[in-house]
């Protein structure tokens, strides 16, 4: 299969005043793909995020867009070309789902325009996809962590972009709301949409990437396919622990061996 | 999105806001009752014989009641307006230009320039650089202990800032001539919309309706930036810009209204709340909406201040007299209303 970059990232140094962050990150995201950034806390995976989405500067290296070099794109495009979808939040005002729904249209409309009738049919169309219409009307904030990551995901999809960047998306959800939730990623991946997310769970790696990238101190340590990358020497390295994986129905699982000692 | 309710709604509250400037206009030490107003307003619009009653009706209305009027409707909404964008830019909902140290900072500016200089436009300069720059203390030492976004920071940096320029003020005060300059501070200070004349009032309307409909035209990026800078960048919105465009144009209306009126506390504080638990937080409806209540609450709160006692009350500290017990039945509903 020919591979076809959405983003390209080049020896990507990042750091803070008094600790190295990234250490020469060279990473792509093709069309098609759902890659999974996995790592322990601190590892780099959401400056990575951050990085890619211009929301902060590299000290050193290059990230590209499709064709151009992401400092050459304004927040407004790059929201043309990807939605991201952060880890469901409290907001301050008590906004209605469609309210806040509607906010992923903002890239779409004109510098001055009131969100239009096309605007509002857009946000109902991606509650219904999400299968969350009837939450419409409902306060975000009174929603549970697992219905406010769907409307966060529902806005994503307003945003009528290809690819997706989520940052941690299971995380506070509870077991049944982390299921559903990647179940609507491979879902949405198989209709073509390009997916990169982070997460702290090997098993969802397993479950739900066509590639998992592995990072740790700042550097990506191993990438390629699910079942190749992740393994017992990996997660031993990585997290310090012992697991074994287990091959099951054709799906590989990753269990954690407490007879062998958590190290 | 031409929504009709919302349409309703604003509509609703315009018509209220004519009413009330009708009533204020004929309301007074002189009632005029209404069919005297119809006649001489047919008489301005279409001409006929005049008489002495519509001379002097000139006098009442034109020269004496109008300006008032008119400067009531532009401060109430400055003022509402800049309370409403400063608690969306700050995503706080206890700041307000009074809370931030906006009004101090103009207050102490403007003081300054009616010290050194007679040129009106000096003093509304100053007020305004001073009411900037107090807004940038206020955030300063908000921001200095915890770089996170804190509620109670915010408000304690705005406190201090307030405090600062009210202690500068007492400085400008303390060397002003206490036979002419110092009676004319602190009798502004407290607020008052009897200095308005038709000119100046008409004048100061251009920067101040800019103001307004400048955070009008921003207000659907106000509910982005809610989500918090790097979200309300995800989803592309130049947030840089449209906070420095907002904090700049809240600044320039309440401080353009402390030089017009002197301090005029709560309005900025409260009337975005009332309108936050009646419509939702929705900005491009919060924003205009604000600026119509806040306009209608300052003329009723004027027409108290003429007609309450035989002595005017300064505007200011009515203001605060009403604002208080209603901030605090709006504070406990607030919370809800804010998460």
């Amino acid at each position: 299969m020919e591979l076809n970059p959405i983003i390209t990232v080049n020896d990507l140094h990042f750091s803070y005043p008094k600790r190295n962050v990234l250490e020469g990150i060279d990473f792509s995201l093709n069309r098609g793909e759902v890659v999974s950034l996995l790592g322990p806390n601190g590892c780099g995976k959401s400056t990575l995020i951050r990085l890619i989405l211009k929301l902060i500067r590299p000290k050193k290296g290059e990230i590209w867009l499709e064709n151009k070099t992401l400092y050459r794109y304004s927040h407004r495009e790059i929201a043309k070309h990807i939605a991201y979808i952060p880890q469901y939040h409290n907001v301050p005002f008590n906004y209605s789902v469609l309210e806040m729904v509607m906010m992923g249209r903002v890239s779409k409309s004109s510098f001055f325009a009131t969100p239009s009738a096309n605007d509002r049919a857009s946000a109902f169309a991606s509650l219904e996809r999400i299968g969350i219409a009837d939450l419409a009307d409902r306060a975000f904030g009174q929603l549970s962590g697992g219905q406010k990551q769907m409307v966060l995901l529902a806005r994503a999809l307003t945003q009528e972009v290809n690819t997706f960047i989520m940052d941690e998306p299971v995380s506070g959800l509870d077991y049944g709301n982390q299921i559903r939730l990647l179940k609507l990623i491979a879902d949405l991946a198989a209709q073509g949409y390009t997916f990169l997310k982070t997460t702290h769970y090997p098993d969802h790696a397993l479950m739900v990437s066509s590639r998992v990238v592995v990072m740790n101190n700042g550097k990506i340590i191993a990438d390629g396919k699910p079942h190749e990358v992740i393994t017992s020497p990996m997660i031993r390295e990585v997290y310090g622990i012992n697991a074994d994986l287990i091959t099951y129905n054709a799906n590989t699982w990753c269990i954690p061996t407490f007879s062998k000692g958590v190290l | 999105m031409i929504n009709i309710k919302n349409i309703g709604i604003v509509g609703g509250s315009l018509t209220l806001l004519l009413l009330v400037t009708i009533v204020s206009l004929l309301w007074g030490q002189y009632p005029i009752d209404f069919n005297t107003f119809m006649g001489y307003i047919e008489f301005k619009c279409f001409g006929g014989v005049g008489n002495d009653t519509y001379t002097l009706l000139d006098n009442i209305i034109l020269q004496i009641r109008l300006p008032r009027v008119l400067l009531a409707i532009l401060i109430g909404a400055a003022l509402a307006v800049s309370g409403a964008a400063f608690q969306a830019m700050f995503v706080n909902p206890l700041v307000s230009p009074g809370i931030l140290g906006v009004l101090a900072g103009a207050s102490f500016g403007a003081a300054l320039g009616m010290l050194i200089s007679e040129q009106w436009y000096i003093v509304q300069i100053l007020a305004f650089v001073f009411g900037f720059v107090a807004v940038g203390v206020a955030v300063l030492i908000g921001g200095m202990v915890t770089n996170s976004r804190s509620t109670v920071m915010l408000v304690l940096g705005g406190v201090i800032s307030s405090s600062l320029f009210t202690a500068l003020l007492s400085v400008i005060k303390y060397v002003a001539d206490p036979y002419s300059t110092l009676p004319a501070i602190v009798y502004w200070l407290m607020g008052s919309l009897t200095m308005a004349d038709l000119h100046s009032v008409l004048l100061v309307s251009i920067p101040i309706l800019f103001s307004i409909f400048g955070m009008i035209a921003l207000s659907k990026y106000f509910d982005l930036l809610s989500l918090g800078d790097e979200e309300a960048k995800a989803l592309g919105v130049n947030v840089p810009m449209v906070r420095f465009a907002a904090i700049i144009l809240a600044t320039l209306a309440s401080s353009l209204s402390v030089v017009m009126a002197g301090m005029i506390g709560w309005v900025g504080l409260i009337i975005p709340h009332i309108i936050r638990m009646a419509v939702g937080p929705a900005h491009r409806l919060l924003i205009p909406l604000s600026a119509i209540v806040g306009a209608i609450f300052l003329l009723l709160a004027d027409s108290v201040s003429r007609l309450a006692l035989s002595v005017e009350i300064p505007i200011g500290i009515l203001t605060s007299l009403i604002g208080i017990p209603v901030f605090i039945i709006v504070l406990k509903n607030a919370r809800a209303a804010w998460n």
